[in-house]
């Protein structure tokens, strides 16, 4: 019996690492910019694929494609924002918002297209020599590679933690966040705030589409279900905490894995009622200010 | 007393916008409402106008109880208000902004056919007569301004709150505005004003009230308020 | 009431054109076209209706489509009832689920209300696809006698139909309030405007037709999965449409729709399938920056460009 609850619970953990890694990305864009970017999971389908063409065309080990993959992300994301979102400062509050969100529906209309071009609508996945490996602790079964992640996901989500508490730009991502009008005031640059975050976030989501390729699969068509994923936790966890995101995403993981248990394949559909609910009853979600 | 403000309190978070604030209008009065920026103007229009709920307080107007109502139903009951940075309907043209405020206000038309004529009459009388097919994003911040209380005039209402509408305007513009806003009055709608331009709001009310702070601290004919010293030092301490 | 017969007569002159396709031909792709783009032009004009005049994005179309196409095969084929009482029956329900979600749907502000509805119609997909995966296959009596005709009709009636009721809607009282709604919700309470009405009556108008719409769907298909009546490309293709068309127009959805077949057509011929979807993405956004009122803008100023008057009016 404790074998079965503690395997679920690390089996759990894995899976939620990734949804807490993803989560966070989607958290710093929505909550310093009030964009909820739908194409969030676009972002992490690249770096998945990305990751992928790196190990199977020159072998890099994917733990090593990361601050690749970070970078290019990173590049990627802050495109798409000055081609894109920067376009959208003439609009008045109300617009700007329900029209970064079209903008960000119309990448996610494209991304998926021209990723079934270049790579097909097979499955692929990111499969290293110590891919299926596995160690035994008390009678459980911990994956190498969900491990490795799991540690990533910490780390890097720590470094963001520090980055954003220590660091002067990390300040004025707060500050920005709180009153971006008071922010420009005391002379911080808003627009590079928002274009930095923009790509910070979709470097984030490229990084946790490593892990995604590592422990399941990447596909053209893999985006939607993921920002799903991210939304649900984001709700969650509320708007405005990055570490609490990262533990939504852990809970969500742990939910989805024990709920899998009892209703198997309504699991999924489990994810987003709770969504629906927490967002009708509780829009504060778990961690959230307000 | 046409409108009622009887010890209303709204707060935000921490923060008091309107602290027990009691404030009564006439039929027929031109009001001034006037105070340091930050002094809960537009809160107290947003309360008045359904935007926002007291917490505590009640508002009257016509004897009605209006409190906590929804803005479409103040303006039914013939309130209608400006924003102090414009709201037009953008994509939609001068003669259609009015007219939804002609279909959907206080005594409304229900014929589109019908309330044309009406509303080509009040674009004329806000001196956006030429203008009534033009869309309201290819409008100048001015005729923006027309247009925004064309529209509110639209609704027929027997009471107006207009917010800040001399702001950005040239001394020739202000002349012209003055002289609308008095004729609004004149045509017998009973109006709020707030304002910063001093000179102006000296010129066309009748009465002044001075907020600072969520407070009422001064309240009386123009020239005794501008020399009351409790409201020489909200501002000079602003 | 005057005429206007240079408007009137290309629309007559179209309708007796469409009228008589299945009479000239009998080639199955080219009706099967026609009907999907006729399909298409009722299913966009019921997201217009939401979504172009009352401005709500409303993500979850697809799961009253799909209602409303489960329903109607379910009345027809496995309760047997006649066929027109299966495609009322459709609408009905659809609508009905619609007031069940209605209200709760329009107490989430903007984007909280576009996620919400996109979420309900997974979790639609998601549960069908769980409860009913085998896919819904016409009795063997009624395939031997398929014919496409009468589909094409149907889907002629309801493209007129939708077009219509677009076109009233644009015309009256509501359709200002609604686009007052969509402009800007503040500033038409300001004025009167019962926005909360406003966007209920709208989206159950838009769910009816989006209801009516699924019922032709069903009554065409020979067989499909039931949770594929939920896929979101039953929303997001009339999106596309509509915004690329013109949102809150009236001829937008149709060129939209005509102009995403053709193109849906063509490109499938040299690229993988669902490379339309990509260029409509790319005019999709270029639309929401650049050019509000979609194609239709884009052509009206073109013709004011090239008969030299000014496009600051409209027409």
């Amino acid at each position: 019996m404790f074998g079965l609850v503690a395997q679920t619970l690390v089996n759990g953990i894995n899976v939620g690492a990734m949804y807490g890694l993803i989560a966070v990305g989607l958290s710093l864009t929505f909550g310093v910019m009030k964009i909820l970017n739908v194409a969030h999971g676009e972002f992490l389908m690249v770096g998945g694929y990305i990751a992928f063409w790196l190990f199977t065309l020159i072998g890099l080990d994917p733990f090593l494609c990361l601050p690749f993959v970070g970078v290019i992300l990173f590049v990627l994301g802050a495109l798409s924002y000055k081609l894109l979102f920067s376009g959208l400062a003439k609009f008045h509050e109300e617009a700007k918002v329900k029209n970064s969100l079209l903008v960000a529906f119309g990448l996610f209309l494209i991304f998926p297209q021209i990723a079934r071009v270049l790579w097909t609508s097979d499955e692929r996945a990111i499969t290293p020599a110590y891919s299926g490996e596995s160690f035994a602790i008390l009678g459980i079964r911990v994956g190498y590679v969900p491990l490795a992640g799991l540690l990533v996901a910490v780390v890097i989500i720590f470094g963001l933690h520090l980055f954003l508490t220590k660091t002067y730009f990390g300040k004025s991502v707060r500050g920005t966040t709180e009153n971006w009008k008071a922010a420009k005031l005391m002379g911080i640059n808003v627009e590079r705030t928002y274009l930095i975050t923009f790509a910070v976030g979709a470097a984030l989501a490229g990084i946790a589409g490593i892990l995604v390729g590592m422990m399941q699969t990447v596909t053209p068509d893999m985006g939607m279900p993921w920002t799903l994923k991210a939304l649900i936790v984001l709700v969650l966890a509320g708007i405005g905490s990055v570490g609490g995101a990262f533990f939504a995403g852990l809970i969500l993981g742990i939910v989805e894995a024990v709920s899998a248990i009892f209703i198997g394949p309504y699991t999924m559909a489990l994810g987003l009622v709770i969504f629906l609910l927490i967002l009708m009853f509780r829009p504060q979600g778990l961690f959230g200010k307000e | 007393m046409f409108l009622e403000v009887s010890s209303v309190t709204k707060s935000f978070g921490g923060l008091v916008a309107v602290s027990d604030l009691d404030l009564g209008v006439n039929e027929g009065e031109i009001v001034g409402l006037i105070g340091p920026n930050g002094s809960g103007k537009t809160t107290l229009f947003n309360l008045i106008s359904g935007v926002l709920k007291p917490e505590k307080g009640q508002i009257k107007f016509g004897g009605r109880d209006i409190t906590g109502l929804k803005p479409h139903r103040v303006c039914q009951h013939g309130i209608a208000r400006t924003f102090q940075l414009t709201k037009p309907f953008m994509q939609m043209t001068a003669l259609q902004n009015v007219m939804v405020g002609r279909l959907y206000g206080s005594n409304p038309i229900l014929s589109i056919r019908k309330s044309k004529e009406e509303c080509e009459s009040i674009l004329g009388f806000m001196g956006l007569g030429g203008k009534s097919l033009a869309r309201a994003t290819t409008l100048g911040v001015v005729d923006r301004k027309r247009l925004e209380i064309a529209r509110a005039l639209a609704t027929k209402p027997k009471l107006l709150l207009l917010d800040e509408v001399m702001s950005g305007l040239t001394p020739t513009e202000m002349e012209e505005a003055l002289k609308l806003v008095k004729a609004i009055g004149d045509s017998g709608v009973t109006l709020i004003v707030v304002e910063h331009v001093m000179k102006a709001i000296l010129d066309i009310s009748s009465r002044l009230i001075v907020l600072n702070y969520g407070e009422k601290i001064a309240e009386g004919k123009p020239q005794e308020v501008v020399n009351d010293k409790k409201v020489i030092e909200a501002y000079l301490g602003d | 009431m005057a005429v206007d017969w240079k408007k009137i007569l290309p629309i007559v002159g179209i309708l007796i054109f469409l009228i008589f396709v299945p009479l000239v031909t009998s080639r199955t792709d080219v009706l099967t076209w026609f009907f999907l783009t006729l399909l298409y032009i009722a299913l966009s004009q019921s997201w217009n209706i939401i979504g172009g005049f009352a401005g709500q994005v409303n993500l979850g179309h697809a799961a009253f489509f799909g209602a409303g196409a489960l329903t109607a095969r379910y009345i027809w084929l496995h309760f047997g009832l006649p066929f027109p009482l299966a495609l009322l029956g459709g609408a009905v329900a659809a609508t009905l689920f619609a007031m069940l979600i209605g209200l709760p749907a329009f107490r989430l502000k903007g984007i909280y209300f576009v996620i919400g509805t996109l979420v309900l119609a997974e979790i639609l997909r998601l549960v069908f696809y769980t409860i009913l995966p085998e896919a819904d296959v016409m009795p063997m009596k009624l395939l031997g006698t398929y014919s496409l005709n009468p589909r094409y009709y149907l889907s002629l009636l309801f493209a007129v139909l939708s077009v219509a009721a677009v076109y009233w809607v644009s015309r009256s009282r509501l359709g200002m309030g609604l686009l007052a709604v969509r402009e800007d919700e503040e500033a038409a309470e300001a004025s009167g405007v019962n926005t909360q009405k406003h966007k209920l009556v709208a989206f159950l108008i838009s769910t009816f037709m989006a209801g009516l719409t699924g019922g032709i769907y069903a009554y065409y298909g020979a067989a499909f999965r039931p949770g594929g009546l939920f896929e979101p490309v039953w929303t997001f293709d009339a999106v596309i449409i509509v915004f690329v068309g013109g949102v809150g127009t009236i001829i937008g959805p149709i060129i939209g729709s005509v102009f995403f077949v053709l193109l849906k057509q063509f490109l499938s011929l040299y690229l993988p399938g669902g490379m339309h979807v990509a260029v409509f993405g790319v005019l999709f956004i270029i639309v929401v920056l650049f050019l509000p009122e979609g194609l239709v803008e884009l052509i009206t100023k073109v013709r004011h460009r090239l008969l030299g008057e000014s496009s600051q009016i409209v027409s």
